[in-house]
């Protein structure tokens, strides 16, 4: 006799009338947004026509597109300042939480305010703050007699930005890595102790590894996070100087609302996707470690 | 009395049941919105039979966006304003627009009756014309007044040369600047800049060939402007960042901006307004002294769109809100904006605005104000413009000349 003739029709009933909401919520947010995406990829659509097929040249576009490979490069740059700045500012947050006696869930909860703010109000407020006779600029010019072109500099621009990205996901990220700590037996720390281990090698050797899960999962969350970057050198910098802070998905929305070339943009995303998984599967290969506490 | 009853109440059923509805979508700003409820309160006690119902268009990225997605979704509205030139050019190249020389001798009329003759020419697209122009904002440049009397100035700076000389009195490359140069590396902000420099310098010449898909702006004119940018930048007269409101800060003189801006200036630097000076955009020193400065137009209109079921009823409309001119009287004291009209300062209706000082030099200058080029590329031109000749002269990386040659050919063979 099958499962399926065992359960009783009010069983089953029960059973598809939990299982639906979740089916159409998939169906709805997600089959038909992916059903729609393979289609746009696959033909040129203008919003208003019926979409032509044009087989792979939305693909090919992608390879001669000059753009793209500037808006690669500035990927690269980004993930080369955000991963060492957010890896080392949640880990450092981490270790302070760590030895915070009273009040640490008011520094928790202070750290992720910066996580639920409006991605335009603190672009506005950086960009004020940063600005050459901001602030800070004023501060630096008074004590130093220059100023630093915060936004202007290319290579700078893209360093501001990922300084305000940091600001906003140190709290998060920085809990991730302090439930990471937490985790590590204080055993092993005595045990090490004991065998005469110093502070700088009680972090190298038994921390820093012990803490691999926890520093992968905020790796690739940052590297899932530097392909989402819009928010901010939209509001701030314009995609500017010099599209040094262009990124994927201020070119999506642009080809897709501006240029009205939705079908281009679907592409664009589709490669974005794969590739981002790409260099997350490669950080994983590369630096995952399996930690087992015995 | 029971027959007449029923026959009025029946007729009332009837007439509510035959009246159409037409959505029609208004830009996201509270003072055009004030103006289009009362015309469309108006517009609907009169016609119980065409109703309007009217909707901010809604919030997106931008109004083009949510335009879009409308369309895209089959949502679209009948008619909505606040379309740009280029948008404009886009939608009827996908053909989501409707054509207004459909319509025939009533365009034609309500065309003469609003004083628009010549504005409507700038809006042909293909041709045709899909765009019925609202309003037409001229930049203008706003200079500190107060500071240029203390340098001995009687009127704001004219000429290239003019800006230099008081740039050498003014500016100290460090927290005094002589004026705004490049408004900024939004693709729109090349209408507030170089294409403004453009038509000032040529004398309203089009900075595109739209026909025969060609950039105009390497010739002698876009030089001497290119020239003129890289030498501000060069010698620090400007800055590439000036900080939050340097002109009302003292930080720099000069900078140039639309009527949008009056209100916001009135309420938050009420000391700074009174001291403004107006001027056109600066100018080749060659340019003939008698012969006005053109400018760039910041206009905006109304387009019914192809979906719709009601275009003749949308028309109707549109013809009723501007073939009477009080409605655009309404219109300027609602938004502060000039209407499209040839004549604004001719018109005895519109004389008692001219006493503001700020609408009266915009209004002036609505006749020498042209509208962007109409096509369908324009974010892509004026986003090549940024990163190929705007911002290698900002940062002066290379010689002025070599830079705009090089931006030439890369948008030449963007749009060809």
């Amino acid at each position: 006799m099958s499962n399926c003739s065992k359960l009783g029709k009010k069983e089953r009933l029960f059973g598809y009338s939990v299982i639906f909401p979740y089916l159409a919520y998939t169906a709805v947010f997600w089959g038909y947004p992916f059903v729609w995406m393979v289609v746009l990829a696959f033909t040129r659509w203008n919003y208003f026509s019926k979409p032509n097929f044009v087989f792979l040249n939305n693909f090919f576009r992608i390879f001669t597109d000059s753009l793209v490979i500037r808006i690669a490069l500035n990927t690269l740059n980004f993930l080369a300042y955000l991963i060492p700045m957010i890896l080392f500012a949640s880990l450092l947050f981490a270790m302070a939480l760590t030895k915070v006696r009273f009040g640490k869930t008011f520094i928790m909860l202070s750290f992720l305010v910066a996580n639920v703010s409006s991605g335009v109000a603190y672009s506005l407020l950086f960009s004020n703050l940063f600005s050459v006779n901001g602030p800070i600029n004023r501060l630096v010019d008074a004590l130093f007699g220059f100023t630093i072109p915060w936004f202007s500099n290319p290579q700078l621009a893209v360093f501001s930005i990922c300084l305000i990205i940091t600001w906003k996901f140190i709290g998060y990220y920085g809990l991730i890595i302090y439930a990471g700590l937490l985790s590590i037996p204080q055993s092993i720390y005595e045990a090490a102790q004991l065998d005469g281990a110093n502070k700088r090698i009680i972090f190298w050797k038994i921390t820093l590894p012990l803490l691999n899960p926890s520093l992968i999962t905020v790796t690739v969350l940052a590297v899932t996070l530097t392909f989402g970057i819009f928010t901010e050198p939209y509001m701030i910098t314009g995609g500017g100087p010099m599209q040094r802070t262009t990124t994927f998905l201020i070119y999506m929305y642009d080809t897709a609302f501006k240029r009205i070339d939705p079908s281009y943009a679907t592409t664009v995303a589709i490669i974005t996707a794969l590739v981002s998984y790409g260099i997350v599967m490669l950080i994983r290969k590369i630096f995952e470690k399996e930690v087992v506490f015995v | 009395m029971r027959k007449v009853l029923i026959v009025l109440v029946v007729g009332m059923f009837v007439g509510w049941a035959l009246a159409v509805e037409l959505v029609f979508w208004t830009a996201p700003n509270p003072l055009q919105e004030e103006f289009w409820k009362t015309v469309v309160a108006q517009w609907n006690k009169l016609r119980p039979d065409i109703q309007i119902k009217v909707q901010t268009i809604p919030a997106a990225g931008s109004s083009e966006e949510a335009i879009l997605t409308a369309i895209a979704a089959g949502n679209a509205p009948d008619f909505s304003e606040n379309i740009f030139s280029g948008f404009a050019a886009q939608l009827a190249d996908i053909g989501a627009i409707y054509p207004l020389d459909n319509f025939g001798t009533d365009f034609q009329k309500v065309i003469e009756t609003r004083k628009m003759k010549n504005i409507i020419e700038g809006w042909k697209i293909k041709g045709k014309y899909y765009v019925f122009p609202i309003y037409s904002n001229p930049m203008l440049f706003w200079w500190r007044g107060d500071l240029l009397k203390k340098l001995g100035y009687n009127n704001p700076p004219r000429t290239y040369s003019d800006i230099y000389e008081l740039s050498k009195k003014f500016a100290d490359g460090k927290t005094k600047f002589t004026m705004q140069v490049v408004v900024g590396r939004n693709w729109w902000d090349r209408w507030f800049d170089f294409i403004t420099y453009y038509y000032a310098a040529s004398g309203g010449k089009p900075y595109i060939d739209v026909s025969k898909r060609r950039v105009n702006f390497g010739d002698d004119f876009g030089k001497q402007i290119v020239q003129f940018i890289y030498t501000m930048f060069e010698k620090k007269y400007t800055a590439v960042e000036l900080g939050d409101n340097p002109f009302y800060k003292g930080v720099i003189l000069g900078k140039i901006t639309g009527p949008w801006e009056v209100n916001w200036a009135k309420e938050t630097f009420p000391k700074v307004v009174p001291e403004i000076w107006f001027s056109a955009p600066p100018v080749p020193d060659n340019y003939p002294k008698d012969k006005p400065i053109y400018t760039f137009a910041d206009s905006k209109g109304l387009v019914i769109y192809s979906t719709s079921k009601y275009k003749k009823e949308a028309f109707e409309f549109i013809s009723w809100v501007f073939s009477n001119a009080q409605n655009d009287a309404l219109w300027i004291e609602k938004t502060k904006m000039p209407p499209a009209r040839e004549d604004l300062t001719t018109n005895p209706l519109f004389s008692k605005y001219m006493e503001d000082k700020f609408f009266k030099a915009y209004c002036e200058f609505v006749p020498y104000a042209v509208p962007p080029a109409l096509i369908d590329k324009t974010i892509d031109i004026q986003q090549a413009m940024t990163t190929q000749l705007i911002e290698p002269l900002m940062y002066l990386k290379g010689k002025p000349l070599d830079i705009l040659d090089k931006a030439v050919k890369e948008i030449n063979k963007l749009i060809f």
